[in-house]
């Protein structure tokens, strides 16, 4: 069954919320153990198990449901881990509370196999706090078998029709943008009468909504238990790989553009066996094998000639220039925004 | 162990003994356990120490941060500024979180009351009627509690839900036509704690039942009692105490749950552990975190002095 490794990554995710203390103590100091804490399904089955044969290294792996537990955590000083994959967003953040080390450009070799479009990100320009890992969009995923027509719009979300079949990522950038996209306000708004708007708008969705939720409403997608999510195109995409009705769309209004990066936490020892992981993971078969499997873009332009056809020429994944245009990278929020940004969602949640 | 004489005001430093760090560490427990038990030095302290200690590290210090933190402010990104502020308890007033806590009092109410009235039958059957099998009964009331409260939560979900069993079931056997929606619900969260603190209520009444003299209830069968007014008049009122820390145990960890709520609720059963949880863990304001905490403690601890108050009065009448 599907859903059971979803599941357990899921409650492995929860139970470290939960048990800090106990973890930190596996994490082991090891010097021949590499400490990774990643996305929760966001790697292929085999490539940690396959780098542990080859190179002699074990690889500790850890998980993370979203970007907030991972920061809370980072900031909190839990110490031990080695790698982590962090959201564009979040790198200038990071960068100011020095959690950070540079990246040593002369050591991985595969460095070089990064397509030149990501080379110098807005976020982090010239590469030199972060590999770029994995990349997608936000949309919304949907189960045309029930729907009359494909949805277009974001505004199906607000849809009376699908009531109590509709998700929304419990996630303050998707869900707060995607508000103030729609009622045209600037994406990195710190304008309180603007977020109150975006607010508003997001409350009169919460009648019809089933719940928010980043990781469960894959398997509600397959199950279909829900009609409509908004979702991050891989993990619709596998949902659609389950169940053959599950489509994905970036709606015209247009939406997020996102680069997840490989970051080396500041001070961290076993730096030799670190890079070993990350050039292994930057290595054109590897980049392929996790792309293939989670079935988010790569982009590392050696790996993409490796993919599966379906997934290299799969327009949902890799979207062509008229969509591209639509997208947009999550805007860094400066302190005052972030607090507005917090306060709105929170409001969000409780009302 | 040596007998303790030391004097208990003298500061430990000046003492000749503090040199000595076995009588050092002894003067330590003391200390330790004289502040959690308040009592005269003896013996008892030497063997309560590792336990104050426990308890000082684990519970009375971490509660002293967070009170300090909740009179902090957030700084950017959620720093902590270690400035003083009232803001944070300002923040509560406001009408946003009001309910919050109001609806998380009424679930945790609710819960209680259900888990006593489930609770009660089956404390009672244990106690009057289960005989020899007794001990399993106890044993698979305590096997859902022994398991991952994860593991039963992602069960009810695979129970409840739109295709789940008992929708699947239900449509099967031609009761309904659409599938009800239970999960995301009020309802569901209700279930969800019910079904975790009911361990909480029978346990407590079960070792209450069972302290009832059996010879009281035959008295009063033979007084001339009804079944009825036997329960009613000897049963009952014997049981207070049981049914008083039943509902103290169900009521205030149900107060401070967020997990039930996280995945059976939906968008309308946020409740006051999910607010906690959620100034941790997403929006970066431990400060603001914090001063809820407070308040949810101070709250349970009021209605803690109340229960101790109505104890030391109107149980007594009910005691033996």
């Amino acid at each position: 069954m599907r859903a059971t490794r979803r599941d357990f990554l899921r409650i492995a995710a929860l139970a470290a919320v939960g048990g800090l203390p106990a973890l930190e103590a596996c994490r082991g100091r090891d010097p021949n153990t590499v400490n990774f804490f990643n996305w929760f399904n966001y790697i292929g089955k085999e490539t940690l198990p396959r780098f542990e044969k080859e190179a002699g290294i074990k690889v500790n792996y850890e998980v993370y449901s979203s970007e907030e537990e991972m920061f809370s955590k980072l900031k909190a000083g839990v110490r031990g881990y080695d790698l982590f994959v962090a959201t564009d967003y979040m790198i200038p953040r990071l960068k100011a509370m020095r959690l950070l080390d540079p990246v040593p450009h002369d050591i991985l070799k595969n460095l070089r196999r990064i397509a030149p479009r990501f080379r110098d990100p807005s976020y982090d320009p010239g590469l030199l706090y972060t590999i770029p890992y994995l990349w997608g969009t936000t949309g919304i995923g949907y189960n045309a078998r029930k729907l009359a027509k494909p949805p277009q719009s974001w505004w199906s979300l607000w849809d009376e029709r699908y009531k109590g079949r509709v998700s929304m990522l419990d996630n303050l950038r998707d869900g707060i943008g995607v508000a103030l996209l729609l009622t045209g306000s600037p994406l990195d708004s710190k304008d309180p009468a603007q977020l109150e708007k975006a607010r508003d708008l997001l409350l009169k969705q919460r009648g019809i909504l089933k719940q928010y939720s980043s990781s469960t409403f894959v398997d509600d997608l397959v199950s279909g238990e829900l009609w409509l999510a908004q979702g991050w195109s891989g993990d619709v995409l596998q949902a659609a790989r389950e169940n053959t009705h599950v489509d994905y769309v970036i709606p015209k209004e247009g939406s997020f553009i996102w680069v997840d990066s490989l970051c080396l936490i500041r001070g961290a020892g076993r730096r030799a066996e670190v890079l070993r992981l990350v050039d292994y993971l930057l290595s054109p078969e590897v980049g392929a094998e996790i792309s293939n499997s989670v079935r988010y873009a790569t982009p590392n332009a050696e790996a993409i000639k490796r993919l599966e056809p379906t997934l290299r020429n799969d327009p949902r994944v890799y979207p062509p220039p008229a969509v591209e245009a639509r997208l947009q990278f999550y805007a860094p929020l400066d302190p005052e925004a972030d607090e507005l940004w917090n306060r709105a969602w929170q409001e969000v949640k409780i009302l | 162990m040596p007998p303790l004489q030391l004097s208990p005001g003298a500061p430990l430093a000046s003492s000749p003994a503090a040199r000595s760090p076995a009588l050092a560490r002894s003067r330590l427990d003391l200390f330790l356990s004289r502040l959690i038990a308040g009592e005269r030095p003896s013996a008892s302290h030497a063997l309560m120490a590792p336990a104050s200690l426990w308890l000082l590290c684990g519970l009375v210090l971490p509660l002293l941060l967070i009170l300090a933190l909740s009179l902090t402010r957030r700084g950017p990104y959620g720093m902590v500024v270690w400035e003083f502020s009232l803001g944070n308890y300002a923040k509560i007033l406001d009408a946003v979180y009001a309910p919050v806590l109001g609806r998380s009092l009424v679930y945790a109410a609710t819960t209680t009351f259900l888990c006593l009235v489930l609770g009660y039958g089956v404390a009672y059957t244990l106690s009057f009627y289960a005989g020899r099998r007794r001990e399993m009964l106890i044993v698979m009331i305590m096997l859902p509690f022994w398991t991952s409260c994860l593991v039963a939560i992602y069960s009810w979900i695979i129970l409840l839900g739109r295709e789940g069993l008992i929708n699947n079931l239900l449509i099967g056997l031609g009761l309904i036509e659409t599938p009800i929606q239970f999960l995301n619900r009020p309802f569901a969260v209700i279930l969800g704690l019910v079904y975790f603190y009911l361990p909480f209520m029978v346990l407590p009444l079960y070792a209450c039942l069972e302290k009832i003299p059996r010879a009281l209830i035959e008295a009063a069968k033979d007084l001339g009692a009804t079944p009825r007014s036997t329960f009613t008049k000897v049963t009952l009122p014997l049981s207070m105490p049981g049914i008083a820390a039943g509902c103290l145990l169900t009521f205030i960890p149900c107060a401070g749950d967020f997990l039930t709520a996280e995945f059976l609720g939906g968008p309308r059963t946020y409740l006051i552990g999910n607010l906690i949880q959620n100034q941790f863990m997403v929006a970066q304001d431990w400060a603001f975190g914090s001063a809820v905490a407070v308040v949810l403690i101070a709250v349970l601890l009021i209605g803690f002095y109340g229960y101790l108050r109505l104890e030391g009065s109107g149980f007594e009448a009910g005691r033996v």
